[in-house]
């Protein structure tokens, strides 16, 4: 087909010269519901690879850290589908999730990840309270169910529950998601795998009995998350340039850097680490760092999904994201 | 509209929309088409792909700016500056078109020698008299016809607009002089009075640079002549001026000048103002007017008897020499049998006027409490009318009000929603009028026609019943005739006479006993009393009772039962853009462009092969083309008439202006204008600045109502420093009944605003979106302000001068709302056409509200449709 | 569904555009959808803002004299007041389409997008999935809208309400490829006319960019798309599905490592 070069004058992106009513793109609607979800999806996944490597690679004594990880999937996942379905427009059609399987959508693979993931921990948690004779009649012969093989199947579903909802905010057109795509990932599902780790530390040291090693197994492991956490928020604030304006400055740049860096990582980097230098008890260090981790872990899903607001309703954002040079025109 | 009908021959657009097509220049100057003619627009758009030159001219810029080649910003009120300045460049380059100005024109004619133009009298014409503030026109008549022969002195106020009652004379009694050099033959005259209206007195005047004026125009003058032609559109921005109808008036001598009249893709698009406003003229609902342009008789003009009435009517020669064919079948159409030669047809049942009872007397009489009833149907005048808080006033002082509407209009809820009674003027305990509100039915409720801007009547069937109560306006108007005549059957008393003879009966149809229009159309069309068949044209009427026709021009319309030529729908082809002669009727006689005979030179060729429209053909002996003859078909080119000839018969075969006597378009008018045979510029009755050119600030001939409550600002008020214009915009509808009540054009544009250049605002400290306060004497509104570059300032007279727009669609009720812009407008009357002066007054205007708490008039506001963002 | 031998879509001349907005209210009647709101926005004579799920078709006015006042002597067609019709661009490749979940979005048998509205739950996706913003979900009724081209007008061989009322033709509707031939005559027209800025947006060198392969629903503009509030070079989000996946993967495999290290550890 015949081709009309276009004008001489196109450069890069640059700002229209009359302001207009409304942004370029919309964003989405998605505020507390889907953050909670974010954040509590990320905790059950999170928290069934926690149990499962406990489980398989832990000692003995970290059988309680599988049990209270099992339970901890189950328990975080129930409210999940609720918060999505009552997040949809039209509730009553929440099946309709179920019939086409796309696989260049997330939130189609989500949907079809969530019933695995669920069906996997509902089975593991069953088989672990059958394991903790919580079970009685015919349901007690799970007990002798497989464990180990289910939790080491279901891990790599755990993992896609903790990380699947960052690539579902990068394939879309919101700049500042959508420029990070290759990073949400990662950083929400280093985060989940931190708040996880917390979140067990957390009941394990409102229990009693003394549980110093296990305890210190799931600190190492926290830190290795919250590093790699670290290392994905820096990643993306250099990767967005401009465009990471709203995760960079303002109301979400100060919730970003004291609550989800400060609180969620630092915190109880610090604690641990002076804790015992300050004298300060144990028990207390372990809940206060593991409060301040599962805060730092909320306003982390909280401050990108609002970012994505606000880099939605900014147009240059989108123009520049949405700018720059064309590709090669495809004869 | 008198400007044409007295300069050409008939009140209405000489072209057609799609003829527009054609133009190789089209003037957009007093009109925003694009914006008010969108659908119209459409073939402005198809001549400029053509590659036509596209020029607007206007205070503003609009989206017909937008779209244009020149774009040309005018003070309003100084379009007579700039036309006549354009008259003069096309006389002093000697650039008009000679030979069609000599054949076709009254230039060569020779005027009274007790003329005198308003050269001699600084703004005056001869024969003004101040203390009644009219003019004797004896001295404007072309030499030898001062008395006018044939037809008597006329005062007062009759309809002599649309092309008769203008004395002249027939061709063959005029004294001309065809080389155009004696001092008094039109075109010198001509010449005189506009001498100077030179490019500098533009610049002075209008605030149009000179060179702008000068491209614009060589760019016209370069596209008229035989091979190119030129278009003018204008609306109601010339029209609704103390001086409107001569602005048109400029308009169409420049056309004869330049040989656009009658010419494919030249001629003047007029257009009007609603969908079936020239079927309102036409068939008219004015009090001036009968059916056809034949004005009503009048007691001031000594109508005592149809003899009388027809003498002022009738012309020797031309189509007006018809007049008593077209008047006796009127007379028989409405009075049948009880129209009969012994009785003058029932000539003394037709109303006689006594006196100025056009829209703006009427209001004033009834703020005088001198009207006890009103029927409005259609019209919502709490917003559309003039000085609307007065009229609302008035509203209050009558005895019984019957809207007849579509929604609770303003009009309908001035006694409890109107800003007098919210701020506690008038309280509604005090209003003793009896407000009936009638439903009507829309456009697909009901069969009937509307005639729109280029005379095209087109026929529409009606679709669905109405709902509930509502009735079509025939429904209406056919049964309270009905009611009325069974209330007036039993009386012996003169007066009721003409309603006992009214033919009144309508077959009816359905349950609601709806008349049946096409019988109406029928009845319009005429027949043959004898046999009630259908007349074929208006050729057909006779003045002997024997014919019977509601409207001569529509005649034609319905030829043979079952035949409704409106409702015809032949989308094409046609050979030429603008004659779709299939696709509706177009009066006259289905001619699509008027005054076509020009479009051939004398001898009956075209002016030129690119141009031809309509040309003699010898084979066959007739006028054949593009377009029906505007013509009598067999009459050769040739053709001279005898000394006694009459009627038709009295023009010669090249003398294309049928209607006026002497066949010859008119560059002077010496009968039938009230305020001058040439158009003169004289300033809007409030201007902020003086007359530049002459001592007489205003039309001294303009009707005005100077009073407590309808005062006027004087020149150069300083208290009123900025020229207001008001205006309409695609979204809505007049006054607003139509649009603002549906969701989807009131969510467009919600809100009444007022449009304020940069300049002026940030002057006065107005951000865009504020609140501002607009004032005149008449009163003071509050609406918001739309700050934007494209109403600027204009150096006039050597100061800045600001213009302010607002449209004047909104009112307090519906779902779009606003202040109404009329509460500052003022009653002031051009004379020829009685229209009001809507588009340059003067202003004052600060920011901040009306009150300093809660306004009477909060605009509606809801929250957008957003998407679900409300669960967080 | 498959696309059918005939690809539909619209031409949208933005230089002929007289901003008469019949194309929104058009629109609005044959669907049946609900008004907006009442909001005077003081942005030009544009008052509807934007596309939503009830408006379909909006047109935007951009005021271009930069403080200065409107020239005499005017560049043709459309100068200083821009006016464009802006539509649900039917992309080839649809971001909406491939973001929802349900299958509601489909694309029919005249490759132009439609969402069913039986089928529809209202999730939302496809709202943030769109390079263009075009459609958003309803507060009536929760789903998700945008423009059918008419598709129940198309299947009974009418022509989309908009294209119909259009009174100067500044939308045309017709099969893509001759619609595009026309846009590039038409370029070449304006170009020749002084228009230098003449552009077409759509095809795959602007608008029609990054794995969009092309708009159904295209334009004709005269200035940068970012002053029609445009993106110049939008992509298709979800070719970033899978190296997002592929990346979380990596993380997941480093993550894993570094968990079983931390309890092995004795």
């Amino acid at each position: 087909m015949r081709h009309v070069p276009q004008p001489e004058s196109r450069r890069g992106p640059r700002r229209p010269a009359a302001s207009h009513g409304a942004p370029p793109i919309h964003k989405p609607h998605w505020k507390w519901l889907i953050v909670s979800y974010f954040f509590l999806g990320g905790l059950s996944g999170g928290s069934y690879v926690v149990a499962t490597v406990a489980e398989l690679f832990g000692h003995t004594d970290d059988r309680d850290t599988v049990r209270i990880g099992r339970y901890l999937a189950l328990l975080a996942l129930v409210p999940c589908p609720v918060l999505l379905i009552l997040d949809l427009g039209r509730p009553e059609r929440f099946l309709n999730m179920l019939r086409v399987v796309k696989l260049r959508s997330p939130m189609s693979l989500g949907t079809w990840g969530l019933v695995a993931y669920g069906g996997v921990a509902a089975l593991s948690a069953a088989a672990q309270a059958g394991v903790d004779g919580l079970l009685g009649g015919p349901a007690r012969g799970l007990r002798s169910a497989p464990r180990r093989l289910i939790g080491a199947l279901g891990a790599p579903l755990g993992f896609f529950i903790g990380g699947y909802t960052g690539v579902l905010l990068g394939a879309t057109a919101v700049p500042i998601w959508a420029k990070n795509a290759r990073l949400l990932g990662p950083l929400f599902l280093s985060s989940a795998l931190a708040v996880s780790c917390a979140a067990i530390s957390l009941v394990l040291a409102l229990l009693p009995g003394r549980r110093e090693d296990a305890l210190a197994r799931l600190r190492r492991a926290e830190t290795a998350a919250s590093a790699c956490e670290l290392a994905a928020i820096a990643a993306i604030h250099l990767n967005s340039g401009s465009i990471g304006r709203p995760l960079a400055s303002g109301r979400l740049g100060r919730l970003r850097l004291a609550g989800s860096v400060g609180l969620g990582i630092l915190c109880p980097l610090a604690l641990h680490a002076l804790g015992s230098a300050l004298g300060l008890p144990r028990r207390l260090v372990a809940v206060v760092a593991s409060l301040a981790s599962l805060v730092g872990g909320f306003t982390l899903k909280y401050a990108v999904v609002m970012a994505g607001h606000a880099s939605a309703d900014d147009p240059a954002a989108t123009f520049e994201y949405a700018g720059g040079q064309p590709p090669a025109p495809v004869r | 509209m008198p400007g044409l009908g007295t300069r050409l021959g008939r009140g209405g657009a000489t072209t057609t929309l799609m003829e527009l097509a054609n133009s190789d220049c089209i003037v957009v100057m007093g009109s925003n088409m694009a914006e008010n003619h969108p659908v119209g627009f459409r073939f402005v758009m198809k001549a400029k792909t053509r590659g036509a030159t596209i020029i607007h001219v206007d205070p503003r810029f609009s989206r017909t700016s937008a779209m244009a080649d020149y774009f040309v910003p005018i003070r309003a009120g100084s379009d007579l500056v700039f036309l006549g300045a354009l008259v003069s460049y096309v006389l002093e380059r000697e650039a008009y078109f000679k030979e069609y100005v000599l054949a076709y024109t009254n230039a060569a004619a020779i005027v009274s020698d007790e003329f005198e133009d308003t050269e001699d009298l600084d703004g005056l014409f001869s024969g003004f008299d101040p203390g009644r503030g009219t003019y004797t026109t004896d001295s404007w008549q072309y030499a030898g016809s001062e008395s006018g022969e044939g037809a008597p002195e006329h005062h007062g106020q009759d309809a002599q607009s649309m092309g008769h009652r203008q004395g002249g004379s027939r061709p063959n009694d005029l004294s001309t002089d065809p080389t155009l050099q004696h001092p008094r033959c039109v075109f010198q005259i001509l010449k005189r009075h506009y001498r100077r209206y030179t490019p500098e007195m533009v610049e002075e005047a209008c605030g149009v640079p000179k060179e702008q004026f000068l491209r614009i125009a060589e760019t016209i003058v370069d596209n008229s002549g035989r091979e190119r032609t030129t278009a003018f559109a204008y609306a109601v921005a010339w029209t609704q001026h103390t001086t409107g109808t001569q602005i048109i008036s400029c308009c169409a001598i420049l056309q004869l000048l330049l040989g656009n009249i009658g010419r494919p893709g030249g001629g003047i698009m007029a257009l009007r103002g609603h969908a079936t406003i020239q079927g309102s003229t036409d068939i008219p609902t004015l009090y001036n007017l009968l059916p056809g342009y034949l004005p009503m008789p009048s007691v001031q003009d000594g109508h005592r008897d149809l003899a009388s009435y027809l003498e002022g009517v009738v012309t020797p020669a031309g189509g007006w020499f018809n007049a008593p064919k077209y008047m006796v079948s009127l007379l028989k159409a409405w009075y049948g049998e009880g129209a009969q030669p012994a009785n003058d047809f029932g000539f003394q049942y037709l109303p006689k006027l006594a006196g100025d009872f056009s829209f703006q007397p009427m209001l004033l009489a009834m703020k005088d409490g001198r009207m006890r009833g009103l029927f409005c149907m259609g019209q919502n005048p709490a917003v559309g009318a003039q000085n609307a808080r007065l009229v609302r006033q008035g509203l209050a002082r009558l005895d019984w009000l019957v809207v007849r509407d579509i929604f609770e209009t303003e009009t309908a809820a001035f006694w409890k929603d109107a800003p007098e009674v919210l701020d506690g003027s008038i309280a509604p305990s005090e209003i003793g009028t009896e407000v009936f509100l009638l439903p009507a039915a829309v456009t697909p409720e009901k069969d009937g026609s509307y005639t729109n801007t280029m005379r095209l009547v087109q026929y529409h069937d009606k679709a669905v019943d109405p709902p509930g109560d509502a009735r079509s306006e025939a429904h209406f108007v056919y049964h309270l005739g009905r009611r009325l005549r069974e209330l007036y059957a039993d009386s012996t008393l003169d007066r009721d006479r003409p309603i006992q003879a009214l033919t009144w009966e309508y077959p009816t149809h359905g349950p609601l006993a709806e008349p049946d229009v096409e019988a109406i159309l029928a009845e319009i069309n005429g027949w043959t009393v004898g046999d009630r068949r259908p007349v074929r044209s208006y050729q057909d009427l006779r003045d002997d009772g024997s014919t019977a026709c509601g409207c001569w021009i529509y005649s034609g319309i319905r030829p043979e039962p079952g035949r409704n030529r409106a409702r015809e729908r032949q989308a094409g082809p046609s050979a030429s853009e603008g004659a779709y002669l299939g696709w509706g009727y177009s009066w006259p006689n289905n001619v699509r462009v008027l005054y076509n005979r020009a479009s051939a030179d004398p001898e009956g060729r075209p002016w030129s092969e690119r141009k031809r429209y309509v040309w003699w053909s010898d084979d066959e002996q007739r006028w054949t083309g593009l377009d029906t003859p505007d013509f009598p078909p067999t009459k050769a080119p040739g053709y001279q008439p005898a000394a006694d000839a009459t009627g038709l018969d009295g023009h010669s075969g090249a003398q294309p202006f049928l209607m006026l006597a002497e066949g010859l378009g008119r560059l002077f008018v010496p009968k039938g204008l009230k305020d001058g045979p040439l158009p003169t510029h004289y300033e809007p009755f409030e201007s902020p600045v003086s007359n530049p050119l002459y001592g007489q600030q205003v039309n001294p001939a303009a009707i005005g109502h100077a009073r407590a409550d309808n005062a006027y600002h004087a020149v150069a008020d300083a208290r009123y420093p900025h020229v207001l214009t008001t205006y309409r915009l695609t979204e809505h509808h007049t006054a607003g009944a139509m649009s603002r009540w549906v969701p989807w054009l009131a969510e467009l544009q919600p809100e009444g605003f007022a449009e304020i250049g940069t300049e002026l605002a940030a002057s006065l400290g107005i951000d865009n979106g504020d609140y501002v306060v607009i004032s005149t004497a008449r009163g003071a509104i509050e609406t918001r302000a739309l700050v934007t570059d494209r109403i600027a300032p204009l150096t006039v007279g050597g100061r800045r001068l600001h213009q302010v727009g607002m449209p004047w669609h909104y009112g307090y009720s519906g779902l779009a709302r606003g202040a109404v812009a009329n509460d500052l407008t003022t009653l002031v009357e051009d004379p020829d056409s009685f229209i009001h002066e809507a588009k340059a007054l003067t202003c004052a205007l600060r920011p901040g509200r009306l009150f300093d708490d809660v306004t009477p008039m909060r605009p509606l506001s809801r929250a957008r449709e957003r998407g679900r963002g409300g669960e967080g | 569904m498959t696309p059918g031998p005939k690809r539909l879509g619209f031409l949208t001349d933005a230089t002929l555009c007289i901003g008469c907005k019949a194309c929104e209210v058009a629109c609005k009647q044959w669907n049946q959808l609900p008004m907006d709101g009442l909001e005077l926005t003081a942005n030009s004579y544009d008052n509807t803002k934007d596309l939503g799920a009830s408006t379909w078709r909006h047109v935007a006015f951009v005021e271009r004299f930069d403080g200065a006042r409107p020239s005499f002597d005017q560049p043709p067609f459309q100068s200083g007041w821009l006016m464009l019709s802006d539509v649900c661009k039917h992309c080839v490749r649809a971001g909406c389409m491939e973001a929802c979940p349900t299958g509601a979005i489909i694309r029919t048998e005249f490759d132009t997008v439609v969402i069913q509205q039986d089928v529809c739950n209202g999730c939302g996706y496809c709202v943030p999935a769109c390079p263009f913003g075009v459609p958003d979900l309803s507060m009536f009724d929760g789903k998700a809208h945008k423009c059918t081209l008419c598709y129940d007008r198309l299947t009974d061989g009418l022509e989309p309400a908009c294209a119909k009322s259009c009174p100067t033709d500044s939308i045309q509707f017709g099969e893509v490829p001759r619609l595009m031939e026309r846009a590039r005559n038409r370029i070449e027209e304006l170009r020749r006319l002084g228009v230098s800025g003449a552009r077409i947006y759509g095809d795959d060198e602007l608008g029609g960019t990054g794995g969009i392969g092309g708009l159904n629903a295209f334009f004709v503009l005269t200035d940068e798309p970012e002053v029609y509030n445009l993106p110049a070079n939008p992509k298709l989000p979800q070719d970033e599905t899978l190296p997002g996946l592929l990346s979380t993967l990596g993380a997941a495999v480093l993550l894993g490592v570094g968990l079983i290290f931390s309890f092995r550890k004795r």
